[in-house]
């Protein structure tokens, strides 16, 4: 360890010593060298009593609150086949060309810490205009030991990624079709609980299980037992950054519970369990951003899902399998520019509830700042045997108040 | 089948098991600052009784470091978190935070250091604040660490944190601080004689960082290249800036290492200016590896920019 106090001392000399043609010299040198003894003389108030910088938000105790956007423009020759709960919905009768505004989501978010114990974070969303729903309503641990969280409420299950992202953390304007395919129209977020573990490990590895109630007609794989059959779900997650510029977060999930029987209304009264249900699947997200990315504002990420189905014949209805997937790239080449690329793949095999089917997007986004966007999407479908399904969609989104950051 | 159950419960139970029985031995102070000059002063105060872990680099842009899952690893085994505040790591350190399950160091526990508490706050904004004036800082200026009085202050609140969390080694930690202070001071008389040279120097800052630093040295401020901080500058008050800065014989603009040096640079073509390409962080460059590094990198920058 170099000794300080000879030099320090001979600076303070020299700077006692100085002549006087250089007169601002030795008197800001001392200064500054005074402001250092000031500052280290002066008593210390023990730091918990200290003052704070002021409320961020709008009030000491009031949650933070936001309200996020997504309004759409579009047009199509036909109704889309199939659509998640919070994709814009244009109406109007199939095989007839349809379009127009809509509104696709307005979410409301509130989100505060509640006591030493919990955090709590409230969603309401109105999709399409249409009523509000509770998105997310959920407290969260923060003080448990040994790296374990619990989240109950009801919250967007941890099976894959789009899945616990909301609206507005997607790159493309409709969510994959796999969602709506193998997780219900508004995604896997049915009441329960949550325990998650991060391994005491040098490298990010996390495990959760879940136990979910899922209603009867808001999922297609699940929602068929009775409310003393809870669907079981359990996720690992792992992150491997390759270097400082590349990271590879990936996922698996499997799930089990009963099936509902085919076209049952949501909100039905099931009398008995439905055939033994498994859900399998994994996700990917390849991403390239340099360390230091506003240097150039390129980056690049691959993401990709895919489910697969599994339900055993019980009674009336056979066994059957299926399995999707979406593989999407998303490329940002200038500062407020992205383009986007995705490919939904459904029905590999299909089964008696998931025809064949796919869809190509493309997409350009400019982000006037992080809390506007505008997107322009252009998409062709296809069903089965159907003819093809052609829609273009402009959507302008915009996020006010405080709104948490999101994971990675 | 069952065999293979089996040894994975067993491995997660023994992983359990070292989880818990882990914070049981004597292991130093774990610090994670958010930047590396928080953790430079943290290891000239905390010395062999801390080991310190910075979450971004000296050469990124510390509003925007990507909150990638395995900065959650450090965090989830922290004593101490040391960060910038005044919302500087708004958008990446609560959900990392939040998502290490660490309870030491979530807001309001002791081993959370909001760093700005110990400093005089710039730039707050009076009246009423939107985000139509860019991505402003409702609460202050947060990028206040490159003065030397700042700095200390700053080392003076992570040893008073330090005693806190480990009152057995309180005493090493007073040495450390005035042995930092007393580094400082050998430094004060060459930062003091380079400041004076620069005193009333015209610059136009490329973001609004600046303020602190300008507050020390005497520079004056004579415009932003963003207009509106966080939003990409239009081009009609670029050539307004541009106007100004050859009215006023502005020769110097200043920008941090790690922003796109474009429109800055093309801004200083057009008025005749240097484009200052400044550090603002330990690690900024290599060679950049304490805070008197820092601040002598720092200087020596401005003046042969000056001259």
């Amino acid at each position: 360890m170099v000794s300080f106090f000879p030099s320090a001392v001979l600076a303070g000399l020299l700077a006692q010593a100085s002549p006087a043609g250089t007169a601002t010299v030795p008197s800001d040198s001392n200064d500054l060298s005074k402001q250092f003894d000031s500052i280290l003389t002066a008593p210390t108030p023990p730091s918990q009593s200290r003052k704070t910088q002021g409320p961020s938000g709008s009030g000491l105790m009031n949650p933070d609150v936001s309200v996020i956007f997504d309004g759409v423009a579009g047009a199509a020759n036909r109704p889309r086949a199939s659509s998640a709960g919070d994709d814009p919905d244009f109406g109007g009768p199939p095989a007839k060309r349809t379009g127009g505004f809509a509104v696709q989501e307005v979410e409301v978010g509130l989100q505060s810490t509640v006591d030493p114990y919990f955090a709590a974070n409230v969603f309401l969303t109105i999709p399409n205009l249409q009523g509000i729903e509770v998105e997310e309503a959920y407290a969260v641990t923060t003080a448990l030991p040994a790296g374990l969280q619990v989240k109950a409420g009801v919250f967007r299950s941890a099976a894959g990624r789009q899945n616990e992202q909301h609206l507005h953390m997607q790159d493309f304007t409709l969510r994959p079709l796999l969602n709506q395919a193998y997780l219900g129209a508004d995604g896997l977020r049915p009441p329960g609980a949550q325990v998650s573990w991060l391994l005491p490990l040098p490298l990010f590895l996390r495990l959760t299980g879940e136990v979910l109630s899922v209603s009867p007609g808001v999922s297609p794989t699940f929602g068929g037992g009775l409310r003393s059959s809870p669907t079981f779900l359990g996720n690992i997650k792992t992150f491997a950054s390759l270097g400082e510029s590349w990271s590879l977060f990936f996922g698996g999930t499997v799930a089990a519970g009963h099936a509902p029987p085919a076209g049952i209304a949501e909100g039905s009264t099931l009398d008995s369990n439905g055939p033994r249900t498994w859900l399998a699947g994994g996700d990917f997200y390849l991403k390239y951003m340099p360390p230091n990315r506003v240097a150039n504002y390129f980056a690049l990420s691959l993401q990709s899902e895919y489910f697969w189905r599994h339900t055993l014949a019980a009674g009336t209805t056979a066994a059957m399998t299926d399995a999707g997937f979406y593989a999407q790239i998303v490329a940002q080449l200038a500062r407020r520019w992205h383009l986007g690329a995705r490919f939904d793949q459904l029905g590999i095999p299909a089964s008696s509830i998931q025809a064949k089917g796919d869809r190509i997007s493309g997409m350009a986004m400019f982000t006037p700042s992080e809390f506007s966007r505008l997107r322009l999407q252009v998409q062709r479908e296809k069903v089965d045997a159907g003819s093809a399904i052609y829609e273009a969609l402009l959507l302008l989104e915009f996020s006010i108040g405080a709104h948490g950051a999101h994971p990675f | 089948m069952s065999r293979t159950f089996t040894s994975i419960l067993t491995l997660l139970f023994t992983l359990l098991f070292l989880a818990l029985a882990g914070p049981a031995r004597a292991e130093p102070i774990r610090v994670v600052t958010s930047i590396e000059t928080l953790a430079d002063l943290a290891r000239a105060v905390g010395g062999g009784n801390v080991s310190v872990e910075a979450l971004a680099r000296g050469y990124q842009d510390p509003h925007f470091v990507e909150a990638k899952p395995n900065l959650l690893v450090p965090l989830s085994k922290a004593d101490l978190l040391i960060y910038v505040g005044l919302d500087l790591e708004i958008g990446w350190l609560p959900p990392l935070v939040q998502g290490s399950r660490n309870p030491r160091i979530q807001a309001g526990a002791k081993g959370n250091l909001d760093a700005s508490t110990a400093i005089d706050v710039l730039d707050v904004p009076a009246g009423k604040v939107d985000r139509s004036q860019g991505d402003i800082h409702p609460r202050g200026n947060p990028h206040y660490w490159l003065p030397p009085v700042n700095a200390l202050k700053v080392a003076k609140e992570i040893a008073a944190r330090l005693k806190e969390l480990d009152p057995s080694h309180g005493a090493d930690y007073d040495a450390n601080l005035q042995r930092f202070g007393g580094l400082l001071k050998s430094k004060s008389a060459d930062w003091s004689r380079k400041a004076a040279s620069l005193r009333g120097l015209k610059v136009v800052p490329y973001h609004k960082s600046w303020t602190y630093v300008s507050d020390w040295l005497g520079l004056r401020e004579m415009g932003y290249v963003e207009l509106k901080p966080g939003i990409q500058p239009d081009p009609k008050h670029l050539a307004e800036l541009i106007l100004r800065m050859k009215a006023e014989s502005v020769r110097v603009l200043m920008i941090e290492s790690f922003y796109n040096r474009g429109i800055a640079g093309q801004a200083a073509d057009a008025a005749g200016a240097k484009l200052l390409v400044l550090p603002s962080d330990v690690g900024a460059t290599a060679k950049i590896r304490s805070y008197t590094d820092l601040v002598d990198a720092l200087l020596d920058a401005l003046l042969a920019g000056a001259k």
